[in-house]
């Protein structure tokens, strides 16, 4: 066994009272009297059942409920939660968590590896049908697969309880980036009794035992949740907040109006309007980078034959004009992209692509020059495609622009539809398109998330882009410990074969009131913690 | 009255199967179910989520299970989109929300609409009638979706009044704003269906006995007059209040409620079959119940609806 350089694994005894993990208000600073923190909500949570949640909110409201392994802090780096660190065995198969001693839950029984051995095997269990089942087999825990497909019970999972404090995990391939996906709501714990005693129901208010920061207090679907804060929290001390309330709203200038009353500590901002609140509230406006990508996919199977011709592909990426997108039609802080994986994905270096770094002229030139070569459009033969995008005003945005360009540049005729968001789905999923929106917001902040999509095998590759290089590299990475130069290579591929035109990088945009700490707006998962929020003293 | 009342309410049964038989298979024609998602599940995933929720089977077993577990169990099926919840759970939760402004919202048309077209039909063409009728075009010309932001940025944003929205257990300062912005151009309506019909029977024949018979204006005005006056505003009233107390979607998405109307959009969006039959099969009985009741008021008012009603 070797020792994992955990920074803070190391450092166990102090981790406890690193300012990473809790509220981190500096000596000096005067705390507001009322420490509730209410922010908008776009719609109810799917669940608040870590083994069942699905959505960005709900997994929000469960971070506050119950903790995991790992935390992340502001920057997105994992810091000890449940676990104080981990071991690695050599064949970075088997991994030990050294779990604290003193994380009780709610109801004063004491945290132990055996819960989470029982949420784990609960996650895959048919039984319970999670969604997110597909969380544990992307962990790639051993037999985890095959528990989903029913061909072995629950308990062949890969993972074991030494001893009350001991959790190890066997894997079923070496996962270099595994001891960062336990931070995931998916893996938290989950008290069995209080499960078996309520059923379905355990996740009421009245029911619920958590072993988080806060408790639920009230929960009212569709109109709001209530969490106050846990005494029973190991490091209930360290945290601020008393109180936060999350309110549905789904009306967004509604929320906005809402938020400039004083209703709200935070809130989205409708589209469009960043410029203009920048301006107004410069200490409010808040636009971040997103672990999000935006790109246009070539239906590669059975689309238009132009686009079998690489020329053609890269002539549609190179003419589309990003800093109009990102600066004239969005305005929200977008990125724009030219290759597939954000920059802001941690331990990704953007690698050099000829095109990024052309000028718009450049681009135009060359692009008018290879629809030429290939022999369509302006003085060829005539090219005309369906873009297909769900109805949105934003994205029809987008797609307006983006056909113009074609149009003006290179003479394509391009038909923009919009369908509603499950027939658009379904209609992309099975091919039914010819050039189609795309977007993918990654499930562990790491290159893989989203270079994973283009693998030929993969269920998300709705361009059915087929390439045994790329399925070759992106296979190896599984199991490197340096996965990066692979990376590096999967993208050159792709700006020269350009199976998908990247668009842009998304930013997170939000008004945040100036009073609030914490909030981690450089952790660009966006996972935040109550616990590491406080309000000052205006 | 009361075999009336019985025949009316048997003929409801078959209505309603027909009506459960009709939304189950039209929801499935929509493309897309309640677990596609951007981030399509591996077969086996969706193989056990299907088998959970029963959609693996065929859709006639689908729907006779449905009816079955309502008529045993009165259970109206799990919400897909809302895991810890089921329609019972999100009726019970949502349409207290909604009856409670919607009832408000009536009172509020009724005690301010009838005594508005009451004045106006008194003093007709006077002073108050042209108010009032200034006033019914007012409110017609702004629906509750320009009502509603307006009453907002008055009474939240610029004045701080009263909160912009949400529900918080149904404090009276929460009810306000959904009920007056609801209510407002039904209001109008009623103002104006009152004055026109009491106008109109002001100059029955019948008045003028009442009132050659040397009877006080008053006694005229509210024991002859006024009654049968209101028979339109009843029949107004009633698939209004439905509307009402179901939720109008605009009011429950605006002033986040909680009410049963966000249910009804989010469900047909995310494809959450039973919550969206659940809720069908809710707007349907309360019609029907309404409708009834309608009647029934008719023939308390009006003696010759109630010979009728054999």
């Amino acid at each position: 066994m070797k020792i994992f350089t955990y920074a803070l694994a190391l450092t166990m005894t102090t981790a406890l009272s690193s300012q990473a993990i809790a509220a981190n208000v500096p000596a000096g600073t005067k705390l507001a009297d009322d420490q509730t923190y209410t922010y908008r909500m776009l719609d109810e949570s799917s669940s608040v059942d870590p083994q069942l949640v699905e959505d960005t909110d709900g997994s929000g409201i469960v971070r506050d409920l119950f903790e995991g392994l790992y935390n992340q802090d502001g920057n997105g780096k994992s810091v000890p939660g449940v676990a104080l660190g981990h071991t690695v065995s050599d064949d970075n198969m088997t991994y030990t968590f050294t779990l604290r001693q003193d994380a009780k839950w709610s109801d004063g029984n004491p945290v132990t590896a055996h819960d989470f051995v029982y949420a784990w095997k609960r996650a895959v269990t048919p039984e319970l049908a999670s969604p997110y089942a597909w969380y544990m087999e992307l962990m790639s825990i051993k037999n985890g697969a095959e528990i989903i497909a029913g061909e072995m019970g629950p308990d062949a999972l890969g993972v074991s309880a030494s001893d009350d404090h001991t959790l190890v995990v066997e894997l079923s391939q070496p996962l270099p980036y595994f001891a960062d996906m336990v931070a995931h709501a998916t893996t938290f714990p989950a008290p069995k009794w209080a499960i078996e005693a309520h059923g379905n129901e355990w996740t009421r208010p009245e029911n619920i035992v958590g072993n988080g920061a806060f408790v639920l207090t009230e929960h009212v679907p569709k109109e709001r949740t209530v969490r106050e804060r846990n005494a029973m929290y190991w490091d209930n001390e360290n945290t601020v907040l008393d109180k936060v309330v999350s309110l549905v709203i789904g009306d967004d200038a509604q929320a906005l109006t809402r938020y400039r009353a004083g209703e709200l500590d935070k809130t989205d901002i409708p589209a469009g309007q960043y410029p203009t609140l920048k301006e107004e509230l410069p200490n409010e406006a808040i636009a971040v980078p997103r672990l999000c990508n935006y790109y246009f996919s070539y239906n590669l199977a059975s689309g238009p034959e132009a686009f079998q011709d690489v020329r053609v592909r890269k002539a549609l990426a190179l003419a589309l004009d990003r800093n109009v997108i990102v600066d004239q039609v969005l305005q929200g802080g977008q990125f724009p992209a030219y290759n597939f994986t954000p920059a802001a994905t941690a331990g990704f270096d953007v690698p050099s692509i000829d095109y990024a770094d052309m000028t718009q002229a450049e681009r135009d030139a060359m692009a008018m020059e290879l629809m030429a070569e290939a022999g369509y459009g302006k003085g060829g033969e005539p090219l005309a495609f369906t873009y297909l995008y769900n109805t949105s005003e934003a994205h029809q945005q987008v797609a307006i622009v983006a056909s113009q360009m074609w149009k003006q540049k290179l003479g394509v005729d391009v038909t923009l539809e919009n369908q509603e968001w499950k027939v658009f789905l379904e209609n992309r999923g099975n091919q039914n398109f010819e050039m189609a929106r795309g977007a993918w917001c990654g499930d562990y902040n790491e290159a893989s998330t989203f270079l994973d999509l283009l693998v030929s095998s993969s269920g998300y590759n709705d361009a059915k882009y087929n390439n045994a290089r790329v399925d070759e590299l992106m296979a190896s990475a599984k199991s490197s410990q340096a996965p990066g130069p692979l990376y590096t290579e999967v993208e050159q591929i792709l700006a020269d074969e350009m199976p998908v035109v990247p668009v842009y990088h998304y930013s997170a945009n939000m008004m945040l009131k100036d009073n609030v700490e914490g909030w981690p707006v450089n952790n660009v998962q966006q996972k935040y913690y109550s616990k590491d929020m406080y309000k000052v003293a205006e | 009255m009361l075999n009336y009342s019985l025949r009316r309410m048997m003929a409801v049964i078959p209505t309603l199967f027909i009506l459960i038989v009709i939304c189950f298979f039209l929801m499935r024609l929509a493309p897309g179910g309640p677990f596609t998602s951007e981030r399509p599940l591996p077969p086996a995933v969706m193989k056990n989520v299907l088998e959970r929720y029963g959609l693996d089977e065929p859709l006639y077993v689908q729907l006779w299970t449905y009816i079955k577990n309502i008529l045993f169990h009165f259970d109206f099926g799990p919400s897909f989109s809302q895991k810890d919840r089921t329609v019972n759970d999100l009726i019970a939760q949502g349409f207290p929300v909604t009856l409670t402004y919607g009832f408000f919202s009536a009172v509020f048309v009724l005690v301010l609409g009838i005594p508005l077209g009451v004045v106006a039909a008194l003093r007709h063409n006077s002073f108050w009638d042209y108010v009032m009728t200034g006033l019914a075009i007012f409110s017609q010309i702004f629906p509750n979706f320009v009502l509603a932001p307006i009453m907002v940025l008055l009474f939240t944003l610029s004045w701080g009044l009263l909160p912009g929205g949400g529900w918080n257990g149904g404090q009276w300062p929460y009810v306000i704003m959904p009920a007056v912005a609801l209510g407002t151009s039904y209001m109008a309506s009623v103002a104006r269906l009152t004055r026109g019909s009491l106008l109109e029977t002001l100059s029955a024949p019948y008045i003028r006995t009442a009132r050659a018979k040397g009877l006080p204006e008053r006694t005229v005005l509210w024991r002859h007059a006024l009654k049968p006056s209101l028979l339109p505003v009843i029949s107004y009233m009633g698939p209004v209040f439905v509307y009402m107390i179901t939720g109008s979607v605009f009011i429950d998405v605006f002033f986040s409620t909680g009410g049963i109307g966000q249910n009804f959009i989010d469900a047909a969006y995310t494809r959450d079959y039973s919550v969206i039959l659940g809720l069908a099969i809710l707007y349907s009985v309360l019609t029907f119940a309404l409708t009834l009741m309608v009647d029934l008021v008719y023939a308390w008012i009006d003696p010759k609806v109630r010979s009728g009603l054999k």
